[in-house]
């Protein structure tokens, strides 16, 4: 029995990338051809299965109902994005490159990067719990990035463009500015060369982790029950750090996937209600705005809030 | 009585001789895994876990050990290569392909990511030389009288010769768009052009490629036969195996083998076999008919050894390894 994963980017590979890459004189790159389409592959089965799941619950059990689903459009362009096109293949050519080679190089300076498996030999052989205990420290350190991400304003205006959408569903997850996803990037990179992160090994659990970050983003009343909203994050509860009044400096519920960080730091809100989302001192063009028009807008809020303030001529 | 007892040893013998077979190790890079796989039943029988992404292997020339590189884990492992038990953990950066010379003085360590040829010396794994070489140093071969290592620069579609005493560049010239695998052979030097069609044909003293010789697209690993009397040619993109006269160099025959044909090993029966990067199996070819089984491994399966060979200890081949 092999992995229908497996079969389906080896066939991507063999009959589509491979045959290309040598088509164009970039074979040096084949090496990493089977990674990117694995990762494609994972992906569309993520867009598949968010698709299957959650459409139907945002369709027989909404909070909101919108007369025009126009700005979701946008939203599906940043998902396809990220979770199967191009996003992923810069990250592989270029991201995981410099990562093996800064890696290699602090280990020659006498500093071999640490990996969780090394340090706790008992969790080699252990897939499952190997992951989750990847999982946990990568979401502390999700937790941290999100929390100060509101902190600072001209991190905030890029951020401002996940919260911008006034019309939130379960494709709303992946829309952020480049330049923040590139900040994601560079803080993931860090905390790999402190504990390690395994680049491919664990697909199938990657998958159910992002599929749960799209369902808390899905426009339908869904909490998992007291219980169960203190082990996962429910769509209840990460609406609530989307909702208008949240939006900026003083939110709640920054966590992605497990609510503990949130708890332990006090910023868990358990109680509210479903309240309607967005960000009302956001620039239109992020809420509305067609992809680049986002982008745009994210970026001149960046550099305006980088910018010196303009002294005034008494 | 003494009938049933002569039957019972000879059924014992029977069962021992076949599982005294040996183990094929075959290395899953994405999966992160070497898939150990009994030659006999031709199954696999167990996973071992490493880090991050092994890809090639090496077998030390005391036979003791089984070298496999794990390069974003930055670590050597030492296998038993009758069990696959791990016994040693080395810290390398970026060990991508490795071989030992002919000689057995020194093991020559490639950083594809890190564009660094590293040598070691063999006795102690003491770093002697680390020659920056730009880029992509991918596969690697050695002068028989191994003063010389040759190796491939897959990102800049050249061939470095580097003496091994002084770690010093000799020459470094074009051969071919990214060249993979480099085979002495004959005073010649073979050199698969992964980004082309064929391989090409170097002078060792000079680096002058002589002649070209079509074999497939996407020409990637050579082998030459146990018995030295053909050349095996692992075409990549057209998912073939080139098969050339050892003497003339000449195609005598082309098999389809699909799925992105990559290491290849002897059996002990006299067939391939061979690690298909992108059918996550290992195809176990009888070069005469041109079938092939398939055996199902780990994702992606790239470096390929079996312990099999006659010059190894094989008192222990196929028995079950203590638990790791
Ligand atoms: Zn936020
Ligand atoms: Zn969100």
């Amino acid at each position: 029995m092999s992995d229908p994963f497996d079969t389906l980017a080896g066939w991507l590979s063999e009959h589509l990338l491979i045959p290309l890459l040598w088509q164009v004189g970039l074979m040096r790159w084949e090496d990493l051809a089977y990674g990117w389409a694995l990762f494609a592959t994972y992906g569309a089965m993520q867009v598949a299965l968010m698709y299957a799941i959650c459409l139907p619950l945002e369709r027989f059990f909404p909070i909101e109902r919108w007369p025009d689903h126009r700005v979701e459009l946008t939203d599906m362009f940043y998902t396809v994005l990220a979770r199967v096109g191009l996003l992923p293949l810069v990250t592989f050519v270029l991201f995981f490159r410099v990562q093996v080679a800064f890696s290699g190089w602090l280990t020659d300076h006498g500093y071999v990067p640490p990996t969780l498996e090394r340090a706790i030999p008992g969790l080699l052989g252990h897939p499952i719990l190997t992951f989750l205990a990847y999982a946990l420290i990568l979401d502390f350190a999700d937790y941290w990035r999100h929390r100060l991400s509101h902190r600072f304003r001209w991190w905030y205006a890029l951020h401002a463009l996940h919260h911008a959408q006034r019309q939130m569903t379960f494709w709303s997850d992946d829309r952020n500015h480049l330049l923040d996803d590139l900040i994601a990037a560079l803080w993931f990179g860090v905390i790999a060369l402190g504990v390690g992160v395994p680049p491919l090994q664990f697909p199938l659990l990657v998958l159910v982790l992002r599929f749960l970050e799209s369902l808390s983003h899905a426009n339908t009343r869904l909490s998992f029950g007291w219980l169960g909203e203190r082990l996962l994050i429910s769509p209840r509860f990460h609406r609530v750090h989307h909702a208008a009044r949240a939006a900026g400096k003083q939110s709640c519920n920054y966590g992605a996937v497990f609510p503990y960080w949130d708890m332990l730091f006090g910023t868990a809100d358990f109680t509210t209600q479903y309240a309607p989302t967005g960000d009302p001192r956001a620039p239109e063009a992020l809420a509305s705005g067609g992809y680049l028009a986002q982008q745009w807008a994210g970026l001149q809020g960046f550099i305006q809030a980088l910018a010196p303030p303009r002294r005034h001529l008494s | 009585m003494p009938r049933t007892m002569l039957f019972l040893t000879l059924f014992l013998l029977g069962a021992a001789a076949a599982r005294a077979q040996g183990l094929a190790f075959v290395i899953d890079s994405a999966g992160a895994a070497v898939s150990v796989v009994d030659v006999g039943s031709e199954r696999e029988i167990r996973r071992i876990p490493v880090l991050r992404e092994p890809h090639h292997m090496a077998l030390t020339p005391d036979h003791r050990f089984l070298l496999i590189g794990d390069t974003t884990g930055n670590e050597l492992l030492f296998l038993d290569p009758r069990t696959g038990e791990i016994l040693r953990r080395l810290t390398v950066s970026d060990p991508y392909q490795l071989q030992f010379s002919p000689d057995g003085k020194w093991l020559v360590v490639n950083g594809l990511a890190r564009n660094q040829v590293d040598i070691f010396d063999a006795k102690d794994y003491h770093l002697v030389h680390r020659v920056a070489l730009k880029s992509m140093p991918s596969h690697l071969n050695f002068s028989p009288d191994s003063s010389t290592v040759y190796i491939t620069l897959q990102g800049t579609d050249r061939l470095a010769a580097i003496a091994l005493g002084s770690g010093a560049v000799l020459w470094n010239t074009e051969v071919g768009e990214t060249p993979a695998a480099v085979l002495w052979h004959q005073g010649r030097l073979l050199v698969a052009v992964m980004g082309g069609n064929g391989i090409s044909v170097v002078d060792p003293a000079t680096g002058v490629v002589r002649a070209r010789i079509p074999t497939g697209r996407g020409a990637h690993n050579l082998f030459l036969s146990p018995d030295g009397k053909v050349i095996y040619v692992t075409n990549r993109v057209d998912g073939t195996l080139a098969v050339l006269d050892a003497q003339s160099l000449k195609v005598t025959r082309e098999i389809r083998v699909p799925g992105g044909p990559d290491d290849l090993d002897f059996g002990p029966d006299g067939r391939l076999w061979i690690s298909r990067r992108f059918a996550h199996s290992v195809a176990v070819l009888d070069p005469v008919s041109g079938h092939y089984d398939v055996i199902e491994v780990g994702r992606s399966p790239h470096g390929i050894w079996l312990n099999t060979h006659d010059h190894l200890p094989r008192a222990l081949a196929g028995t079950a390894p203590p638990h790791s």
